[in-house]
């Protein structure tokens, strides 16, 4: 397709030589894909991939909305329930929100926004990803054997003794899936230390890099642990005998212990990243410096460490001492306290500044607004007194929706709508753009807030049928989930549609700052063609000013 | 490494090496004495110092740069939380301990399995 | 750089980084401590609750072999890592090529060493299967699991271990390129990684209590 000759090296951008081609044009063939060393590249096959996994979650969830549309269990037997909320839980945590912004966005951007050529590691970053999409296919398989039917968090006895469904399989698939992360936070570590351009300090760095630096430490640190409590969940499975069964004298607890001391900073995994994409958006769309640079880059450190103390907080209601659940409790107020730091230092990054409501605006205002109600909701449940009331109904399930899609998922389609072009050197279509993040963010809150209503009132959850008294809230959530499917379905439509339009995208459509906007849309395989500048400050956006316009890129590339 | 540079570093070796087996001979002496609570302690304790010897001096954490320091001082730490902060809920929780039962038949290995009896 | 110049890119250069082999290596150990961690942890449990159960098992582990293996081990770990010192001096290489093949021989006798320590722990049926010996020991069943598991995943290490000596013994052998200081050097590193298991493992396994 491209005329333009491929280049062995870069070239100097004085129009003497032909540039070389961008990522996207730079061998055309299944196998260069295949195996590619580019991040880019890399980041672009996680993309595709984790959108499968997205939306077969998401059909998951959509057979769960119907069947509590009523009452009565009437579309599925209590045991294909079990196995949808499980299917669900397992693939959007593992499959989909885990790896979505750092394997797709971290993968892309990191690179650019440091200077940088590619990761420290580019053939390990491939690795990655095969292994994710392995994880991934085995899971499918266990899928199709029949599922599991534990929940999405296996829980011991039930899980090691009882239950007849593909359990070992299924966690055999996560512990690969679980490797995909470790290689991938590694990766980011060694290459933020190593490779920064020169004169970009630590306190130079964009906050989405320094978001992926401690997603990427508590990758490392946590995962290993999910690793190790799934190969024993499997042995106690194949063997008869284990330390999870308190007949031979071990401990359900030990299981919940060693779970939860990986899965809660998985929560921060999936939402540091997201608080990344929302500093990079927030400060471009309202044309001002993100407010207290220095604390927000301390915030994420202390969200990271601090998140590594909670677990505890999953397990008031399990048979856990009092002493340390009072211990967990506490830590857990704690948190709050740099995430609330967060919310207050991009509110005052928004105070007096030129706000624009782009598509990626829109999805960065939506995750502040709904991770605020999330956190809040967290710290309800982090009261023991109340957790005793609230524990395992749906207040606990909206509370991690909240965050988890009104948080996350926000802030993955912020990011898919900010670097689209950059990424593909396509203007998405601004009126859909927005019209999707409006239905999302409506969709979501009709979907999610009755189930705060739902749980307060006593609605468990993992439960297929419910009392009459349920159903007018029940219904509303399902309407929602409708709204919301629509939003997240309306995207592919013209993202696809814009892969084909002739509006090309120029280097810095939305006037942002940033290393990576330096380089042309889409970026050389090498990243740049020019050493790029290394800002004195970044997010030294200009006092309000003419406004930069969308405009496609004069003399656009040969087609 | 110059040569007698590397005979200097293989003598330090050769130290640390002596001192590692010193250590281990130590350890199970102490197994035979009669310390009780102390068995462990003492074990432990060897343990760790003969990780400290491999770990500062032949994995030359000495001379290595401040982030691996920091990259080896976290790893610990967070394991040492994860144990000592699990330990808080089993050092205060009433333990009654479930009656020892004797281990069932190993079933077939294939991924599902009948349900078991309840008890 | 602060002025935009003209001059083609030149990123940092990974490859021949040593700095990046070793932290990175560093990195993969953190999480390899962390996986070995959890069993820690669930070790911490069965012994502080089962403290007779595991004495009683302890003592049926092969305490001559076991100490035989850790001064294998420790041994080899010495031996890597004057290799390592070997291989920063390019006339050294030779000595470097026979460090890296004895410290991977110390390990195939490590694994020999296990493997018939193994074969006796299975003819005296202390596998905790059917049929196990020490069936009425409180506790017994779970140390036997630990430990199987624990020295099981260690033995599993150590033989990749042995592979990457091997390979990185064979390169330097024949002075390939690649086979640079510090990538010795990050190999050495997981050597005395699995090493250090090893020594945590030892007391906790082997020397719960000795005496009569």
């Amino acid at each position: 397709m491209s005329s333009v000759a491929e280049a062995t090296i870069d070239r100097v951008g004085d129009g003497s030589a032909a540039p070389a081609p961008s990522y996207l044009d730079d061998g055309h063939s299944l196998r260069s894909w295949l195996t590619t060393h580019d991040h880019k590249r890399i980041a672009i096959l996680y993309a595709i991939s984790i959108t499968v996994f997205f939306f077969i979650g998401g059909l998951a969830a959509t057979l769960i909305r119907l069947e509590l549309a009523t009452p009565a269990g009437d579309l599925v037997s209590h045991d294909t329930y079990n196995k949808l909320f499980t299917a669900h839980g397992v693939i959007m945590v593992w499959l989909f929100l885990i790896p979505s912004i750092p394997s797709v966005f971290g993968n892309f951007l990191v690179p650019l926004m440091i200077g940088a050529r590619d990761l420290a590691f580019p053939r390990l970053n491939l690795l990655s990803w095969y292994l994710y999409v392995l994880g991934g296919l085995i899971v499918l398989v266990a899928l199709a054997l029949g599922g599991v039917d534990t929940g999405w968090t296996f829980y011991a006895p039930y899980s090691t003794m009882f239950s007849n469904s593909w359990v070992a399989v299924t966690l055999v698939g996560v512990f690969v899936v679980g490797f995909s992360s470790i290689l991938t936070g590694l990766n980011f570590i060694v290459t933020v230390h190593t490779l920064r351009a020169p004169g970009l300090g630590w306190f130079k760095l964009p906050l989405f890099v320094w978001a992926h630096y401690a997603t990427s430490v508590i990758l490392v640190l946590a995962t290993p642990v999910l690793a190790i409590t799934t190969l024993l969940v499997v042995a106690e499975r194949l063997l008869q005998i284990g330390v999870f069964d308190p007949a031979h004298g071990g401990d359900p607890l030990l299981f919940q212990h060693l779970f939860w001391f990986y899965s809660h900073p998985a929560v921060y995994i999936m939402v540091l990243p997201a608080m990344g994409v929302v500093s990079e958006i927030v400060p471009c769309f309202a044309r001002k410096r993100i407010f207290g640079y220095r604390f927000m880059a301390y915030a994420i450190l202390g969200i990271a460490s601090i998140g590594f103390l909670v677990w505890g907080h999953h397990m008031f209601v399990s048979g856990q001492s009092l002493a340390a659940s009072l211990v967990f409790s506490l830590l857990s107020f704690l948190v709050a306290i740099p995430s609330a730091i967060k919310v207050f230092n991009w509110t005052a990054t928004l105070y007096k500044g030129s706000i624009r409501f782009d598509a990626p605006m829109l999805y960065a205002l939506g995750f502040i607004g709904l991770f605020t109600v999330g956190g809040l909701t967290g710290l309800f449940v982090a009261s023991l007194a109340l957790d005793v009331h609230l524990t395992d109904t749906y207040f606990v399930v909206a509370h991690f929706h909240y965050i988890m899609v009104g948080g996350s998922v926000m802030a993955f389609f912020g990011a898919l709508h900010f670097w689209w072009p950059k990424a593909t050197g396509r203007l998405y279509p601004e009126v859909w753009g927005r019209i999707a993040a409006v239905l999302i963010f409506v969709g979501f809150n009709l979907t999610f807030f009755p189930q705060f209503l739902l749980g307060m009132r006593g609605m468990p959850r993992r439960y297929h049928a419910y009392p009459a008294e349920f159903h007018q809230l029940h219904m509303a959530s399902s309407a929602g989930a409708v709204v919301l499917a629509l939003g997240y379905l309306l995207p592919l439509f013209y993202f696809s549609y814009s892969l084909r339009s002739a509006c090309r995208a120029g280097a810095n459509p939305f006037g942002a700052l940033g290393i990576e906007w330096q380089t042309r849309s889409p970026p050389p395989t090498h990243n740049f063609d020019r050493t790029p500048v290394v800002p004195e400050h970044v997010y030294d956006y200009a006092p309000p000013g003419p406004r930069p316009t969308r405009a496609p890129a004069a003399g656009a590339k040969a087609s | 490494m110059k040569h007698a540079c590397l005979r200097d570093h293989a003598r330090a070796l050769a130290v640390a090496w002596a001192a590692l087996l010193a250590l281990m001979l130590a350890s199970l002496g102490s197994a035979y004495l009669r310390l009780g609570a102390g068995n462990a302690a003492v074990g432990l304790a060897i343990a760790v110092i003969k990780s400290a010897i491999v770990v500062w001096l032949f994995m030359r954490l000495r001379t290595s740069s401040a982030t691996v320091r920091i990259v080896a001082a976290t790893a610990l730490a967070t394991l040492l939380l994860l144990i000592g902060l699990a330990s808080v809920d089993y050092a205060t929780r009433p333990v009654e301990p479930a009656a020892y039962e004797l281990p069932r038949q190993t079933p077939s290995l294939a991924g599902a399995r009948p349900v078991q009896g309840a008890r | 750089m602060t002025a935009a110049t003209a001059a083609a890119f030149v990123p940092a250069d990974v490859a021949h980084d040593g700095r990046a082999a070793k932290l990175g290596m560093w990195i993969f150990l953190a999480t390899e401590l962390l996986f070995f961690g959890g069993l820690l942890v669930a070790y911490a449990y069965a012994r502080t609750h089962w403290p007779e159960g595991f004495a009683i098992a302890s003592r049926r582990t092969d305490v001559v072999l076991g100490t035989v293996n850790t001064g294998v081990l420790l041994t080899s770990s010495a031996v890597i890592a004057f290799a390592v010192a070997c291989a920063e001096d390019p006339a050294q290489r030779r000595w470097t090529a026979r460090a890296l093949a004895l410290t991977a021989v110390l390990g195939v006798v490590f694994l020999a060493v296990k493997g018939v320590e193994y074969a006796h722990e299975w003819r005296e049926h202390l596998f905790p299967l059917a049929g196990f010996a020490l069936a009425d020991v409180a506790g017994a069943g779970l140390f036997f699991l630990l430990y199987f598991v624990m020295t099981g995943l260690h033995a599993l290490h150590l033989l990749i271990g042995i592979a990457g000596v091997c390979v990185f013994a064979g390169a330097t052998r024949i002075a390939k390129p690649w086979a640079t200081a510090p990538r010795v050097e990050a190999m050495a590193l997981y050597w005395h990684f699995v090493d250090v298991v090893w020594i945590l493992l030892y007391p906790l396994l082997y020397l719960v209590e000795r005496h009569a």
